[in-house]
């Protein structure tokens, strides 16, 4: 490190000109401390505890899955510290397990449902809320909020509840309305239907904030458009598709490319409902990650699901970052 | 035309929004239902009874005060870590030119990329490492690195957009540098502050897959954890259960409030420009 004019001031010896920018120098600061707090150093010293943080806590796992991911690294081999290098067994290990594929495809298909219901149920809510009386938006506002709020967990033992088989209120209601099929009907009793239930879970978890995103982009669409939109003698359909789908587009990019993102890794949902069941029919990537894992210490070939999901994102995000950049442009 | 399409709207805007409180609204009722109403064939929206029971139970239930204990003491503690690394690591950012600046700035931007979910395996051996396993601060150091990049990032943004005038004012009426940030920028940060400690509380109580990993014993658990393994542990007591997600859900209400206006524009921020 350079040593700056003034921290060469040996300490103590205030100098008499007047000093803006260094205002505590009492007797007892040494000279090194002053030196570490130079104008040259000073930022780095703040930025050290974050960039720390971020390097070890981040930077380094990154690495250290890639590496995992090509080890064999079972119980044995994490209590004896023992480092064995299988190039790549463990992906050629996945790649030939048939069930792999299939949780592959499930993720896939549940991220796709989840996203386009979130999206599209968004943007009708967010349409739907320009449309109503006053009071009606506040109440709608006011019960998103109260939905958006429940922590996950909370949300997931209530949704167990409502779908509960014998006492859940779903299934009450379905035999009030003359549907007597679903008396005692079991939801999760399929694997197919408990993904159901989930990606109803996280559509409800979902909406309220890419309502309330879309709807804030609604109020910005400037009104002399939509003006302009009816002199032409625009029908609604048609107003729609120009004047709001337009002002509208990147923001529902935005909230499609953070909603795969999200439904891409969600563990929490799946895991707490059925771990996974039944018979792993609803097992997706992040449980199987857990379930080598940590339920049964295979970390490589967990390490390899972890890398393949890595990919999996960075590829989506690349993509999106891309049709983002692109609508902007437009614009 | 216009006026009827305008009612239609309205009460289709009713149904949607009893479709999202009705989930909040049943976990309340159930918990304030008496236990002999709930696992019964009659068909009751609204309670026809009250009672207090089942939160005396649940709160009473073994392990809840604990767990909710043990996340209130990780949620807090990583918050203030991130705020305290974040806000160090903010100023600069924002306020000082110095070689190297732009680096950084992308450091926290990929960082607030990652997947924390797909971190699971090497985080579990690093913490393993540090013997960190099954005890609070392991789980704090990964909340807290989850949230310091959001949290740099967002409070990089506030501090930009405190006019760096005044500091300066302050420092030519005769304040260090230090006492300037303290007395000028500092009060004005204190919405930036509430905004991005609110987000990162939640993230953390929130958080399941972390917790659900590393504490194997249930002394340690977090409340979702717990939570996650009520009906498994005490069979089916929905009316304890939906009491124990009322008093999990609480505090995330309040700091809701808290922050409604940041709400949309927080998390876009956070998420999407990072």
């Amino acid at each position: 490190m350079s040593v700056t004019t003034k921290a060469a001031v040996p300490a103590g010896t205030t100098p008499p000109a007047p000093r803006s920018t260094v205002s505590d120098s009492e007797s007892g600061i040494s000279a090194f401390v002053r030196r570490l707090f130079s104008q040259r150093t000073l930022p780095y010293l703040l930025l050290l505890p974050a960039t720390a943080t971020i390097l070890v806590m981040l930077g380094w796992p990154v690495v250290s899955v890639v590496l995992t991911s090509f080890r064999k690294l079972d119980l044995g081999e994490l209590f004896q510290g023992k480092i064995v290098w299988v190039g790549l067994d463990n992906y050629t290990t996945l790649i030939s397990d048939s069930s792999f594929w299939q949780i592959t495809l499930r993720t896939v298909l549940f991220t796709a449902a989840c996203v386009v219901c979130t999206v599209g149920g968004g943007l009708l809510v967010a349409l739907l809320m320009k449309h109503v009386y006053g009071w009606v938006r506040v109440v709608i506002q006011l019960a998103l909020v109260l939905a958006w709020a429940m922590p996950i967990l909370a949300a997931t033992t209530v949704f167990q509840w409502m779908f509960d088989q014998n006492y859940g209120i779903l299934n009450k209601t379905l035999v009030v309305l003359g549907f007597s099929g679903f008396h005692h009907y079991s939801w999760f009793q399929t694997g197919f239907s408990t993904m159901a239930v989930i990606v109803i879970l996280i559509t409800w978890q979902g909406i309220p904030f890419v309502a309330f995103t879309l709807y804030a982009g609604v109020l910005g669409v400037p009104s002399d458009l939509y003006e302009a939109a009816g002199l032409d003698g625009a029908s609604s359909w048609q107003t729609f598709r120009s004047v709001t789908w337009t002002a509208l587009r990147p923001l529902v990019n935005v909230v499609t490319f953070l909603s795969l993102l999200w439904d891409f890794k969600v563990f929490t949902q799946v895991w707490a409902i059925r771990q996974g069941g039944p018979d792993g029919g609803s097992q997706t990537l992040p449980t199987l990650q857990y379930l080598k894992g940590i339920a049964t210490q295979h970390f490589g070939v967990a390490a390899a699901v972890s890398v393949i999901m890595i990919l999996a994102l960075v590829v989506l995000t690349g993509q999106n970052l891309r049709l983002m950049l692109r609508t902007e442009e437009v614009d | 035309m216009g006026r009827t399409r305008k009612r239609l709207a309205s009460v289709i805007g009713l149904l949607v929004a009893v479709v999202f409180a009705f989930p909040i609204y049943w976990m309340v009722t159930t918990a304030l239902k008496p236990a002999n109403q709930l696992l019964s064939d009659d068909y009751d929206l609204v309670p026809l009874g009250l009672t207090f029971q089942h939160f005396v139970d649940g709160i009473s239930k073994e392990g809840f005060l604990n767990s909710l204990g043990n996340s209130v003491i990780v949620a807090l503690a990583a918050v203030v870590f991130a705020l305290v690394a974040g806000l160090l690591a903010a100023v600069p950012l924002a306020r000082l030119r110095f070689r190297g600046r732009k680096g950084f700035l992308l450091l926290v931007l990929v960082a607030q990329m990652a997947p924390f979910e797909a971190l699971l395996i090497p985080m579990f051996l690093m913490i393993r490492s540090f013997d960190l396993l099954n005890a609070l601060p392991g789980l704090i150091l990964v909340y807290f690195a989850a949230a310091l990049p959001f949290t740099a990032w967002t409070l990089r943004g506030f501090v930009k957009g405190i006019p760096v005038d005044l500091e300066e004012a302050a420092m030519v009426d005769g304040c260090g540098r230090w006492a300037a940030f303290r007395r000028v920028t500092l009060p004005l940060l204190g919405p930036g502050l509430v905004a991005t400690s609110v987000f990162s509380f939640i993230t953390a109580w929130n958080e399941f897959l972390y917790a659900l990993t590393f504490m194997q014993d249930p002394s340690n658990v977090t409340l979702p954890v717990w939570l996650s393994g009520f009906v498994s542990k005490f069979g089916v007591d929905w009316g304890g259960a939906m009491a124990a997600s009322s008093v999990f859900t609480l505090p995330v209400l309040i700091f809701f409030l808290i922050v409604q206006r940041n709400l949309v524009s927080g998390v876009t921020a956070g998420a999407v420009k990072g």
